[in-house]
């Protein structure tokens, strides 16, 4: 199978320092990939190996059926690339800068003209495309940055950190953003550090930490190999010790403790397993007040992840 | 996108437009421009103040000048490439389908255009104000040709500070870089020029060069205290001159060029009637294409070690 993107033991050593280590990721065609790390992992360094600004030490990395190699501007024809923090030319106006990189990718005026304006409006930059960037604020220059990054709807955008200075109504927004470019086929890397917008806009990723990946698979995978502790705690109105006995006749409950009227159910399985405990509970005469499940959301398996990796260290 | 489709010189285009705007919208552009007007200014008036009313080649024997291409270079070569750097703007450029090659060359001409518009306006202005002060000018065909010597001049200067640019990734360590280089040479090529028995080494020099005497007297002689100097004779040998050199070796390419050697003591003692001795006389056609030729060598080889350097950055911040 072909990849958009696929590394063999791609590593990155600044001296004694590795930053990337032996990485191995493969994103699919046509998916929303999640680069997830804490900071320093090595995220950023991978990309810009990915799009040609470093050189690594050692390994390959392969990125639309072509071989990364420092400087090869032709390559770039198919990317589209937004660093983290973008910081660009302040003498240039939005619409000017846009024009500009359209030209180097070789688009004809007519056509440029069109995307761009379609591209100020898309990313919410209407009315300000004649304004100096230097004039810019840091959410405004990232939405610019979004905007050049789709200029020629190339076939894999790469978005390092896209939230990142944005307010919480522009979060949204690049979300659907990039929910909606996903769409017209394009394969988006994302870059984040914000668990919860990874788990909300990708279908796959790939977990990151000291610049070697922990787990790379769709979402739903992930959650299912990762091993360890699931627990649902319930708040129960009559709650008695017949409710805790047959909690505890189920097959999937490996332990529980109660602290006033709110069980702590741990679960030795991964399954979705709240109804069979609601009926469980309420066939023996407890209300359930409220229920809520730990262990199944990305961060609880990030920092899973980062723990088990800090202890084989 | 394909790949094949798109064209070198479409992308190049727009890394000149890329440079080009962001030269002429530096306030420190604009603060150039105006001191060049200035100098320029004070050039067709000084001589004017000291008595001289007319003298027909006095727009094809002026120049920039020195200390003007040094700025223009600074202005618009010292944060071309390390400026990118620093700025964070390097990244955005350079994941675009542009190789640093193409980024380089394109930041080049770019500067090229900007300082050949520039000087061209000086220019302008020069011809007017030498017609208007100094009556009708000769042979203002050849500003052309001055024009292009000033911008070959300028040239090395850009050279210069782009490599200590690349080198560093300090815009503020190139600036320094170059204006020390320059003072440097302004004031010991003077010194030894005029002290020195043996002042060819110079030649190869950038910067002033060798100071002697054409022993063509067409300008007009302006006397500052006991010294008189000849508006057209004076010549300097180095690569800060080759567009009036240029012009010279055109109008009169069998006129020789006379170099002094001028003992300290006469200088020191205002009594000395003894005249400098000549030391040797050489060609102004040999004089200008050597230091053109060596321009175009310095500019080559400093261009050459920029791209290399740049070419191998890793833009890892």
């Amino acid at each position: 199978m072909d990849y958009t993107i696929e590394t063999q033991d791609l590593t990155k050593q600044y001296g004694n320092l590795v930053a990337v280590n032996k990485l191995n990721i493969k994103v699919q065609h046509n998916t929303i990939h999640g680069f997830l790390g804490p900071n320093g992992a090595g995220k950023s360094t991978t990309i810009k190996i990915l799009i040609g600004l470093l050189k690594a030490t050692s390994g390959s990395a392969t990125v639309l059926g072509k071989k990364v190699q420092l400087d090869d501007a032709d390559s770039r024809l198919r990317i589209g690339y937004m660093p983290e923090l973008p910081r660009f030319p302040k003498h240039l106006k939005g619409a000017e800068l846009l024009d500009i990189y359209g030209r180097m990718y070789g688009m004809n005026p007519v056509e440029l003209k069109e995307q761009i304006s379609k591209l100020i409006e898309l990313v919410g930059l209407k009315g300000r495309e004649n304004d100096l960037i230097g004039k810019y604020s840091k959410g405004m220059q990232q939405r610019i940055g979004i905007a050049q990054a789709l200029l020629t709807n190339p076939e894999l955008v790469i978005l390092d950190e896209p939230s990142m200075g944005l307010d919480p109504v522009g979060m949204v927004e690049v979300r659907e953003l990039i929910k909606a470019i996903s769409k017209d086929g394009m394969t988006v890397l994302v870059s984040s550090h914000l668990l919860f917008e990874v788990e909300q806009i990708c279908s796959h990723v790939t977990i990151i930490n000291r610049g070697q990946a922990l787990v790379s698979d769709t979402l739903e995978n992930v959650s299912h190999k990762i091993s360890g502790p699931v627990s649902i705690q319930v708040e129960i109105v009559n709650l008695n010790q017949k409710v805790i006995s047959s909690l505890k006749e189920l097959p999937f409950v490996k332990e529980i403790t109660q602290k006033n009227a709110t069980l702590n159910i741990n679960l030795n399985t991964r399954e979705e397993v709240r109804e069979k405990i609601s009926q469980t509970i309420t066939s023996s005469g407890g209300i359930i007040v409220s229920m809520s499940m730990k262990g199944h959301g990305l961060e609880d398996i990030f920092l899973e992840l980062i723990k088990s990796q800090g202890a084989k260290k | 996108m394909s790949e094949t489709k798109v064209s070198w010189m479409k992308r190049f285009w727009a890394v000149v437009r890329y440079e080009m705007l962001w030269n002429i919208r530096k306030k420190m552009f604009i603060g150039a421009l105006i001191f060049a007007f200035i100098f320029a200014t004070l050039n067709i008036a000084l001589p004017a103040a000291l008595g001289v009313s007319e003298n027909p080649y006095f727009t094809v024997t002026f120049s920039v000048g020195s200390f003007v291409f040094v700025l223009f270079a600074i202005v618009t070569g010292a944060y071309c490439i390390s400026g990118e750097y620093e700025k964070g703007t390097i990244i955005p450029l350079l994941t675009k389908p542009v190789s640093r090659t193409m980024v380089f060359l394109g930041k080049l001409f770019a500067i090229f255009i900007v300082i050949l518009a520039t000087y061209g306006v000086i220019y302008t202005y020069t011809i007017i104000g030498g017609l208007l002060v100094y009556g009708p000018q000769n042979s203002l065909h050849l500003v052309p040709l001055a024009l292009l010597g000033d911008i070959l001049s300028t040239f090395i200067w850009v050279g210069v500070v782009i490599v200590a640019g690349t080198i560093s990734k300090n815009s503020l360590l190139a600036i320094l870089t170059t204006l020390g280089l320059f003072v440097a040479l302004l004031f010991g090529t003077s010194i030894v020029g005029q002290l020195s028995d043996n002042p060819g080494p110079l030649n190869y020099i950038p910067g002033s060069g060798a100071s002697g005497t054409m022993n063509v007297m067409t300008g007009q002689n302006i006397t500052i205290s006991t010294v008189t100097i000849n508006t057209f004779a004076a010549t300097t040998t180095g690569t800060d001159s080759i567009g009036v050199n240029l012009i010279k070796a055109t109008l009169y390419p069998d006129a020789n060029v006379n170099f002094y050697y001028t003992d300290i003591q006469n200088l020191i003692n205002p009594n000395s009637t003894e005249p400098p001795r000549l030391l040797y006389s050489e060609s102004i056609t040999l004089i200008a294409v050597r230091s053109a030729v060596f321009a175009l060598l310095y500019t080559e080889i400093l261009f050459v070690a920029a791209l290399f350097v740049f070419k191998r950055w890793e833009i890892s911040e």
